[in-house]
């Protein structure tokens, strides 16, 4: 008997990367999956990979509109949701004295903005105990250079979580943030360069990147029954990066 | 295939409560579990329920003799260990005006320097893979009249989990806090004020609006112990249902 066994989950970001690995997680465990991406050919490329129970739909996660495409879909499809993994999000270095406003509204738009009203459009179809998650960055916890937008932007979902984990109370529905650190992804090569890599890999405890599986055996966690009693909490999946 | 199969471990205080659910099911995953407490009978009664791929040892987790009794009986018995966990507590308050070196003591050699001990004893067993749960308490991040001793310990675990993170980088042993909130076990009724009263005082504050069970603590427990948790080290993991937090 899987983990998730006749949930609907939702995940957005889901067509790379630690979403991607998350979303086959959970069809083997036995829930039916929605992912989002923006690009059609990467998302059908991952519903091929997750190959049954999952529904692709196209979508920019900071455009409310496709938000609501989303939910209009899966409320059609299957007219519930049980698990809420929020983790579209970007990151560009930008060092203080260069950042302009798009780099401000392009983290803070899809990061900030566009989680939040991924989980308002998700609540009328949210089934009482269920879980929702965020993805943070264990940037917010740490002083990187060039990354203080994208770290003040992941900060603003630990804010989020613990007021409406409060909000949501009385629907048993759980509110979390997953912190991933250094994970080896599509999207991570396209920020770090090599020389980042080696950098991030001599801080990190067990001196290797982590795996986006490593991000999907926890986000199972927060999803499913075996964290019933975990509210609030920001979960740094990091090889102990911020611990230290 | 369960997730603990084939894995040996310790838990200090095993005999009642979060300490004995954590190792019900982690024999119910496959591993076989050394418990140790001060009381016989208690400990006579925990092995039953157990019921099976248990060793009780009778020791005191403030005692440093009574550790290296029980390293000694792992080493004898097992010759390795795949997860310790640092379970043994308890709780007894008092105002920073009634405070008594005693009171100060007691709890500091149990919480804060035994864990110390246990960890430094089984160390030298411990396999590479190996898993590390320190069980604090949410009240570690919080400020409840009464609880000047009892929260330090607990922060001090924390802090324990952040440089065993980092001393541990080449031995492949993750090390992480487990942070319950309130939970219904045995422990509430040695508080000052009446089970219903704590029940009452503390259903108001938590946010799940409930307090937990002790197996909730348990499942939490399994995520930290297994290779479910891989990438997972030096961390917090708040199970409070949200009293911490808000």
């Amino acid at each position: 008997m899987g983990k998730l066994e006749g949930k609907v989950a939702v995940i957005t970001g889901g067509s790379s990367g630690m979403a991607l690995a998350s979303a086959k997680r959970f069809v083997e465990e036995g829930a039916y999956v929605f992912i989002t991406g923006r690009r059609q050919e990467v998302l059908d490329e991952a519903v091929e990979q997750i190959g049954r129970n999952v529904t692709g739909v196209r979508g920019d996660a900071s455009n409310l509109d496709d938000l609501d495409r989303l939910f209009d879909t899966v409320k059609r499809q299957k007219g519930k949701i049980d698990v809420l993994y929020a983790s579209a999000g970007m990151g560009e270095f930008v060092p203080l004295g260069e950042i302009t406003e798009q780099h401000f509204d392009a983290a803070f738009g899809l990061n900030v903005r566009g989680t939040l009203f991924t989980v308002q459009k998700a609540l009328p179809l949210f089934n009482d105990g269920g879980s929702i998650f965020m993805t943070g960055s264990v940037a917010s916890m740490k002083g990187y250079s060039g990354f203080s937008v994208y770290a003040a932007s992941k900060a603003a979902l630990r804010a989020f979580a613990r007021g409406w984990l409060n909000e949501l109370k009385g629907r048993n529905i759980r509110v979390n943030v997953l912190h991933p650190g250094p994970i080896a992804t599509p999207t991570q090569d396209l920020v770090l360069d090599e020389e980042g890599k080696r950098f991030f890999e001599s801080q990190i405890p067990p001196g290797k990147m982590g795996r986006p599986e490593e991000i999907a055996t926890v986000a199972l966690f927060l999803a499913s029954d075996d964290s019933r009693f975990v509210n609030g909490v920001e979960l740094a999946v990091d090889g102990g990066l911020s611990a230290i | 295939m369960s997730k603990l199969e084939g894995k040996v471990a310790v838990i200090s205080g095993g005999t009642t409560g979060i300490g004995l659910a954590i190792a019900q099911r982690f024999v119910t995953e496959g591993a076989h579990v050394f418990i140790f407490g001060r009381r016989k009978a208690q400990l006579d009664a925990a092995a039953k329920l157990i019921g099976h791929n248990v060793t009780a040892i009778q020791a005191d987790a403030a005692k440093l003799d009574d550790l290296d009794h029980v390293a000694a009986a792992v080493r004898k018995e097992k010759g390795t260990v795949d997860i310790v966990v640092s379970n043994a507590g308890f709780t007894e308050q008092a105002s920073i005006d009634t405070i008594t070196p005693e009171h100060f003591d007691k709890a500091f050699n149990l919480m804060a320097r035994g864990p110390v001990f246990l960890v430094q004893k089984l160390l030298p067993l411990m396999t590479g893979g190996g898993s590390i749960v320190l069980v604090s308490s949410a009240m570690h991040l919080m400020g409840i009249p009464g609880h000047t001793a009892y929260a330090a310990t607990k922060a001090a675990l924390r802090s324990y989990a952040r440089t065993w993170a980092a001393e541990f980088k080449d031995r492949g042993i993750r090390v992480n806090v487990l942070s319950p909130g309130v939970t219904d076990t045995p422990i509430l009724d040695s508080q000052s004020a009446t089970r219903e009263e704590l029940v009452a005082m503390y259903q108001s504050m938590v946010p799940i609006g409930r307090l937990a069970r002790a197996e909730e603590m348990a499942s939490a427990a399994l995520f930290l112990a297994s290779d479910q948790s891989s990438y997972v080290t030096g961390a917090d993991l708040m199970s409070d249902g949200g009293i911490g937090q808000v």
